[in-house]
């Protein structure tokens, strides 16, 4: 009888906790560090907000491209997604290029790596959480 | 039309963009991989150790293609 009850509650159970793990993992992507901060791991919330902040303002200072879904090719549709993996701060990149991106600089070319950066690493940063959520170690 | 916000500029060298580079993502890497302080700083060292050194030889593999 015992054995019954748990197998009927586990799959909603789990059905629970796979999507808690999605809100996380999505909250973290919209708003970095979010998705850690929900889990109340606060210490990773924390420098993931930080590193994310601190490459998109750098990334945007140097007036690195900020890709458009606009894009010409498949490198410039891949920044696009990379630089979208930022969440919220993509808009914060774009508010803060007020000039436009300059590439004929290596300061520009830089900077356009440094917001590719930031976008993947918080993609990385909200899988970390989804897996955290489900119970993963992490 | 969309508002901006104040622009910053930033002039930073080919080093300085390497070593802020290095050590913002040397820092997120040690606290997203390790748990116990200690290893994360053994991380972090590590690992800013490790992108300065290969940044470095990477530079100075290009430079004979540079002329």
């Amino acid at each position: 009888m015992a054995e019954g009850e748990t197998s009927a509650v586990a799959p909603a159970r789990d059905s629970k906790s796979e999507t808690m793990a999605f809100v996380v993992a999505a909250a973290g992507w919209l708003v970095p560090g979010l998705g850690h901060a929900l889990l109340k791991m606060w210490g990773r919330a924390v420098v993931c907000f930080l590193t994310v902040g601190v490459l998109v303002m750098v990334g945007a200072g140097m007036r690195g491209n900020l890709f458009t879904s606009r894009g010409n090719d498949a490198f410039d549709s891949l920044g696009y997604i990379a630089d979208l993996g930022t969440g919220s701060f993509y808009l914060v990149a774009r508010l803060l290029e007020a000039d436009g991106p300059d590439v004929s600089h290596a300061d520009g070319d830089y900077g356009t790596r440094f917001l590719a950066t930031a976008g993947v690493f918080n993609l990385l940063a909200a899988l970390h959480a989804y897996e955290a959520a489900r119970g993963r170690k992490a | 039309m969309m508002a901006h916000l104040p622009s910053i500029a930033l002039k930073l060298s080919h080093l300085q963009a390497l070593v802020l580079f290095a050590l913002v993502i040397a820092i997120a890497f040690g606290f997203l991989g390790r748990r116990q302080p200690i290893e994360r700083l053994k991380y972090i060292l590590w690992t800013l150790l490790l992108f300065l050194l290969i940044g470095v030889g990477i530079g100075w593999a290009m430079y004979p293609f540079s002329h």
